[in-house]
C-alpha cells in the first residue's frame, strides 16, 4: 500500500516537475544572493564574495539531478527527456537523419522482401506431414540423359515389393473440363493412387480420402481442393456425396481437402501444376501390361521411420534388377535397362531454383553488409562530431550511463523510423513480385513478409546503428573528459584512427556496390541478348487459344476431325484474320517426344535421338511465322495421297544427313530395330529451328506431321487426352487483342459446353515465358541501385562530416591564401580517392564473384567488356554528385567566422 | 551511495529539528543554522539542502510559502506541519533508541556478557 502511494505521488510529482524546478532555481538564486551579502559583510571583495558563495553552494546541475532522481520516475522521465532531446538533435542535422533513416529503410526493406521469397521456396516446410521423410522417385532409362517419370508396370512392381516406405503413390496430371453449375472451365485434375493422401499425411477436411477398391477403372469419384470447393461450389458442406461433371461424366465427390493443401507441387516440369481436384489413378489392364510405355507418372513415397534414404536407394537398386528381368526379351537383348532414383522431395522440387535463389540471397547479404557499413559510418561520423559536446556534458556532471542513454535514445529513434519505412517497403516489394514468377515456385504461390525474417534484418541493422554510436563513447569516460576537450579544442583535423575506420567503411560500401552493379549489369546484358534472339517464329500479331476435346463429347476420331475442320474454317474466315492453323503444341510448350530413326542416315553413336513431334492442321508455317528453308508446306490434299509426309527442322536434317539435301529422304518413329513396324515418312520440307523450350534454349530436333496422319485408333480407343488438345493460332492484320471476343464466340459457337482455356497473344505467352528471368534482372537491378544509393549516401555522409569537422583547417588554409579550386580539389579528391580504392577492390572481387553467374547468363561473358566499362563510370558519376554538396559547403567557409567560432 | 543516503536522512532530521526550534525560516537561514551547529558537515554543498526541503514538503512534513527576508528580499519560508512534528518526535525517539543501543554496545566489555 505504501509503495503504491509512493508511486502515485511520484507520478503526480512528475507532472508538477516543471513548476518545482522553477521554484528550486528561484530559491538557489536567493540563497546565493544572501550568502554573497554575508561574505561581503565579512570583508571579501564583491567578485570573491560571489565566487565563495557559489563554491559553497555546490554544483547546481548535480543537485538538480539528485533531486530529480529522488523524486518522480527517473527512468521514464529521462527517457522522455532524452527522446525529446534526441529528436531536437536529429532535426538539427537533417542530412544525417535522412541518410540513416533511408539507409535503414532500404536495407531492411530489400532484405526482408528477398529473404521472405527465399524462405518461402527453400526453407519453409512443405505443406505435408513430416515432409522430410517424403521422397520423389523417378526412373532412369538406359540411353536417356534425363530422369523420366514412372511407367505404370514398373511403378506397380516397386509399390508391391518395396519395404523401405510406409507407402508409395503415383500421380499424373490429366486436365479435365468441369461443366454444370456455371460456365464450363478447364481444371488441373490429377489422377492419383488411392493412398496418395496417406503418403502425404494430410486428411480431407470434409468426407474421406479414396479407398483401395475405388482405385480401379469405372469408379468415378473425386476429392476437391478447398479452393475449387469454395470458388465453384460456394463452400457448400453438403457437397460430399453429390456428383460433379468432369469431362461430361458424373463423378461422386467423396472429400474436400483443407485450405493450404497443394499437390502436385508447382514447378516447371511435367506433373507440376497443383490440382483443383483429384481422381483415382485406376490403371487399366492394358496400361499395366505395357512395359516401357507411358513414362509419365510422378511417384512419391514416405520413408519408414528409421529408414534412411540411402537404405531405400540400396533396396531400389535390388528392385531395379528384378524389374529389368521382366522386360521383353527383344528390349533386354538391346541392352535396355532401367534404374530407380530417389531424391528428397524438397530437393527434387526446388532444385532448379536453388541456384538463382541462393544468388539472390548472396546479393541480399551484400546489400545488408552495405547497409550496416553505411549506418556504422554515418553514426560514427556523427558521434565523432559530437565528442566535444559529450565531453562537455561529462565535465558538467553527466554520468557515463546518462550519456550512453542519450545516444541510445537517438539510435532508437532512427531505428524505429527506418524500420517502419522498411516494413512498408518490404511489403510493397513482396506485393510487386509478379504472378508469373510465383507460379514457378513449388509451394503456395502467396508469399508474405515473414515476421521472423523482418525481426532478423531489423535487429542486425539496428544493432549496428546503436553499437557504432556507443562504442566510440566508451573510451571517453576512461580517458577523462578533460583530455578529450583539450584535444578537440586544439585539433584542426580529425584523428587518424577514426578516419581510417570510416574510410575503410566507405571503401567497402563502394566495393559491395560495384560487385552488385556488375552482377546486375551482366544480367541485364544477358536478358537483352535473350530478348534479341530469334525464337525461330514470329510472335507479332498472333492470337492463340487452346481447348481440349473430352472423350464424352468427342468419342471417335471422326468427331475430333470434324471439330478441327469446323474450327479451322470458322477461324480462317474471321474478318481481320490473315491465316489460321491448328497445332497440338504451340512454340514454348512441352511436346510429345519420341525416338526417331532416319533412313540411310549417318551412323550415330550414343543414345537414339529423340524428337519433338507436333501434328498440324492448316498453314502453320506462315501463321506462326516459322521460316521455310527448303521444300514446301503441307497441302490440303495430303491425306488423299498414299505417301505419308513430314516436315523437319534444320537441326534434325543436320543430325541425320549433315550437308545433304534431305528433301525426299525418309524417317520413322521408334528405334532402329527390326521389330519397328512403323511406316516411313517422306520429308517434304525443312523449316528453321524453333526455341521449343523457351527463348534462348538449345533447339531440339523437331518434326511436324499433318493431323490427317494422326492414327484414328488412338482417338477412337485410347483413354486420355493424347491428340485431343487443340491449339488455335491466328495471324491477324491488326492488333490481335481486338479478335479475342470473336475467337471465343467462334469456339462456343461450335460447342457451347467446351471449356475454353486461355485466349492470349503470342507476345503475352513469350513475355510470361521470360518472366522469371525478367524478375531476376529487375530484382538484382533494384539491389544494385539500392547499393549504389547507399554507397552514395555513405560517401556524402563521410565528406559532409569531414568538411564540417575541418572547417577550421579549411578556414586556416583560405586565410593563408589557398585558392578555391585547391579547396575543391581537396574535398573531391578525398572522396574520389576512396572511390578509386573501392573500384579497384570491387573489380578484383567481381572477377571472382561473377564466375558463379556463368551458368545463369545467356550469351554473355562474365568478363563482359561493356559491363566492366560502364559500371565504374556510373559509380564515379554518382560519387561526384555525392562529393559535390560537401564540396560546395567547404567553398562557402568564411575564414573569419569559422576561426572565431572555435 | 550508502554514505549519501545516511547523510540525506540525517539532513532531513536536522532540517525538521531546526524548524522545530526556530519556527518558520527561509532556506538560507536553515543552512546557516545547520552549518553553525554541525561544523563542516554542510560546508561543501549547501545546495543539497533544497532537494531535501522539497522532498519533505512533498511528504507533507513541512509547508512553505514566499515571504520577505530580513533585508527585504523575496525568500521562501518553511515551517513544520503537524505531521512533521509527529515525524520529528518519532524519529527523535528512534534516534535516541538507536544511539542508546549503539552506546551500550560500545561500552560493553567482554566480561559483561559472561
Amino acid at each position: 500500500m505504501k509503495t503504491l502511494r509512493r508511486l502515485f505521488r511520484r507520478l503526480t510529482s512528475w507532472s508538477a516537475s516543471a513548476r518545482d524546478e522553477e521554484r528550486l532555481r528561484a530559491e538557489f538564486d536567493e540563497h546565493i544572493v544572501m550568502q554573497t551579502a554575508e561574505n561581503l559583510r565579512a570583508g571579501l571583495s564583491p567578485i570573491e564574495a560571489r565566487r565563495q558563495a557559489l563554491l559553497k553552494f555546490g554544483n547546481v546541475e548535480a543537485i538538480k539531478e539528485t533531486y530529480r532522481d529522488a523524486r518522480g520516475l527517473p527512468f521514464l522521465e529521462t527517457l522522455v527527456r532524452d527522446t525529446r532531446h534526441a529528436i531536437r538533435g536529429l532535426r538539427r542535422t537533417p542530412a544525417f537523419t535522412v541518410a540513416v533513416t533511408l539507409t535503414l529503410a532500404l536495407g531492411i526493406g530489400i532484405n526482408t522482401a528477398t529473404f521472405s521469397i527465399v524462405n518461402a521456396v527453400l526453407i519453409r516446410p512443405l505443406p505435408f506431414d513430416q515432409p522430410g521423410r517424403l521422397v520423389a522417385l523417378t526412373q532412369r532409362v538406359s540411353g536417356f540423359a534425363e530422369k523420366a517419370p514412372f511407367s505404370p508396370p514398373d511403378f506397380i512392381d516397386v509399390q508391391r515389393e518395396q519395404q523401405s516406405f510406409d507407402g508409395i503413390a503415383a500421380y499424373v496430371q490429366r486436365p479435365a473440363e468441369l461443366s454444370g453449375s456455371g460456365a464450363p472451365v478447364r481444371l488441373d485434375v490429377s489422377k492419383v493412387s488411392w493412398n496418395l493422401f496417406d503418403v502425404l499425411g494430410v486428411r480431407p477436411m470434409l468426407g474421406r480420402p479414396f479407398t483401395e477398391p475405388e482405385d480401379r477403372p469405372g469408379v468415378d469419384v473425386a476429392v476437391l481442393s478447398y479452393d475449387l470447393w469454395e470458388r465453384r461450389f460456394g463452400a457448400d458442406r453438403s457437397i460430399v456425396g453429390r456428383t460433379i461433371t468432369l469431362d461430361r461424366r458424373p463423378y461422386t465427390v467423396v472429400g474436400v481437402m483443407p485450405p493450404g493443401f497443394s499437390f502436385p507441387l508447382r514447378g516447371s516440369g511435367f506433373n507440376a501444376r497443383p490440382a483443383a481436384a483429384w481422381v483415382p489413378m485406376a490403371f487399366t489392364a492394358e496400361q499395366l501390361r505395357a512395359r516401357g510405355n507411358e513414362h509419365s507418372h510422378g511417384v512419391i513415397g514416405r520413408l519408414k521411420t528409421g529408414t534412411s534414404i540411402e537404405e531405400a536407394r540400396v533396396e531400389l537398386e535390388i528392385l531395379a534388377g528384378r524389374v529389368n528381368e521382366r522386360y521383353p526379351l527383344e528390349l533386354r537383348n538391346r541392352n535396355f535397362s532401367t534404374s530407380f532414383v530417389a531424391m528428397p522431395l524438397r530437393e527434387e522440387t526446388s532444385g532448379p531454383l536453388q541456384r538463382p535463389l541462393l544468388l539472390l540471397l548472396g546479393a541480399v547479404a551484400l546489400v545488408l553488409l552495405v547497409t550496416c557499413a553505411n549506418v556504422a559510418n554515418l553514426v560514427l561520423s556523427r558521434a565523432a562530431a559530437r565528442r566535444r559536446e559529450l565531453a562537455l556534458r561529462a565535465t558538467l556532471g553527466s554520468s557515463r550511463a546518462r550519456l550512453l542513454q542519450l545516444l541510445l535514445a537517438e539510435g532508437a529513434i532512427l531505428s524505429i523510423a527506418g524500420g517502419a519505412i522498411g516494413i512498408l517497403l518490404s511489403q510493397a516489394l513482396v506485393a510487386a513480385v509478379p504472378a508469373a514468377v510465383t507460379s514457378t515456385l513449388p509451394t503456395a504461390p502467396e508469399i508474405s513478409v515473414d515476421v521472423r525474417v523482418l525481426a532478423f534484418t531489423g535487429a542486425i541493422s539496428i544493432l549496428t546503428s546503436i553499437l557504432f554510436a556507443v562504442i566510440p563513447q566508451l573510451g571517453l569516460g576512461r580517458r577523462g573528459p578533460g583530455s578529450t576537450l583539450q584535444e578537440e579544442a586544439s585539433r584542426t583535423t580529425p584523428g587518424l584512427r577514426r578516419h581510417r575506420m570510416q574510410s575503410g567503411l566507405v571503401v567497402s560500401t563502394v566495393t559491395f556496390a560495384f560487385v552488385l552493379l556488375m552482377g546486375a549489369g551482366l544480367f541485364l546484358r544477358s536478358f537483352s541478348a535473350l530478348m534479341a534472339t530469334d525464337g525461330g517464329f514470329n510472335p507479332d500479331r498472333v492470337l492463340t487459344a487452346s481447348v481440349t476435346l473430352p472423350r464424352e463429347g468427342y468419342p471417335m476420331a471422326s468427331t475430333v476431325r470434324a471439330f478441327h475442320e469446323s474450327l479451322f474454317r470458322r477461324a480462317s474466315s474471321l474478318a481481320g484474320v490473315r491465316s489460321a492453323a491448328l497445332v497440338t503444341d504451340l512454340p514454348l510448350e512441352r511436346y510429345e517426344r519420341r525416338t526417331v530413326t532416319g533412313e540411310n542416315s549417318v551412323a550415330t553413336s550414343g543414345p537414339p535421338p529423340s524428337t519433338n513431334l507436333s501434328w498440324v492442321y492448316g498453314p502453320f508455317v506462315p501463321t506462326l511465322g516459322i521460316r521455310l528453308i527448303a521444300g514446301r508446306t503441307f497441302t490440303d490434299v495430303e491425306d488423299l495421297q498414299s505417301q505419308t509426309v513430314v516436315i523437319v527442322n534444320q537441326r534434325l536434317a543436320q543430325r541425320f544427313w549433315p550437308g545433304q539435301d534431305v528433301l525426299g529422304k525418309r524417317l520413322k518413329w521408334g528405334a532402329d530395330v527390326p521389330q519397328n513396324q512403323n511406316s516411313w515418312l517422306t520429308i517434304v520440307g525443312v523449316v528453321a529451328d524453333v526455341a521449343d523450350d523457351g527463348l534462348g534454349s538449345e533447339p531440339y530436333l523437331h518434326a511436324y506431321e499433318p493431323f490427317s496422319q494422326f492414327p484414328d485408333f488412338v482417338l477412337d480407343n485410347v483413354s486420355g487426352a493424347f491428340g485431343r488438345h487443340v491449339k488455335l493460332a491466328v495471324r491477324t492484320t491488326d492488333d490481335p487483342r481486338a479478335l479475342v471476343a470473336s475467337v471465343r464466340a467462334e469456339i462456343t459457337g461450335i460447342d457451347r459446353q467446351l471449356a475454353l482455356q486461355s485466349v492470349e497473344t503470342m507476345e503475352d505467352r513469350l513475355g510470361a515465358s521470360v518472366a522469371p528471368r525478367r524478375f531476376s534482372v529487375v530484382t538484382l537491378g533494384a539491389f544494385a541501385v539500392g547499393a549504389l544509393l547507399l554507397a552514395a549516401i555513405g560517401l556524402y555522409g563521410l565528406l559532409a562530416f569531414s568538411v564540417a569537422e575541418r572547417r577550421r583547417e579549411i578556414a586556416l588554409r583560405v586565410a593563408l591564401g589557398a585558392e578555391r579550386p585547391a579547396i575543391l580539389r581537396m574535398v573531391v579528391g578525398h572522396g574520389l580517392k576512396l572511390v578509386a580504392l573501392g573500384l579497384t577492390v570491387g573489380a578484383l572481387a567481381s572477377l571472382g564473384v561473377t564466375r558463379v553467374l556463368t551458368s545463369l547468363l545467356y550469351q554473355t561473358d562474365t568478363h563482359d567488356v561493356v559491363t566492366f566499362a560502364v559500371v565504374p563510370v556510373v559509380l564515379v558519376l554518382i560519387s561526384l554528385v555525392a562529393c559535390a554538396l560537401p564540396a560546395m559547403r567547404a567553398l562557402q567557409v568564411e575564414p573569419m567566422t569559422a576561426l572565431r567560432s572555435e | 551511495m550508502k554514505d549519501t543516503d545516511v547523510r540525506q536522512g540525517t539532513l532531513a532530521l536536522m532540517v525538521l529539528k531546526t524548524l522545530d526550534v526556530l519556527g518558520p525560516i527561509h532556506g538560507y537561514a536553515i543552512a546557516r543554522r545547520i552549518e553553525q551547529i554541525s561544523g563542516d558537515l554542510l560546508t561543501v554543498n549547501q545546495g543539497t539542502l533544497y532537494p531535501v526541503l522539497l522532498k519533505l514538503e512533498q511528504e507533507g512534513s513541512v509547508a512553505s510559502e514566499w515571504g520577505a527576508s530580513e533585508n527585504n528580499r523575496r525568500a521562501r519560508f518553511y515551517r513544520l506541519t503537524r505531521k512533521g512534528r509527529k515525524q520529528l518526535q518519532a524519529e527523535a525517539r528512534s534516534w535516541e533508541q538507536t544511539a542508546a543501543i549503539i552506546e551500550r554496545f560500545f561500552a560493553a566489555k567482554a566480561e559483561d556478557l559472561q
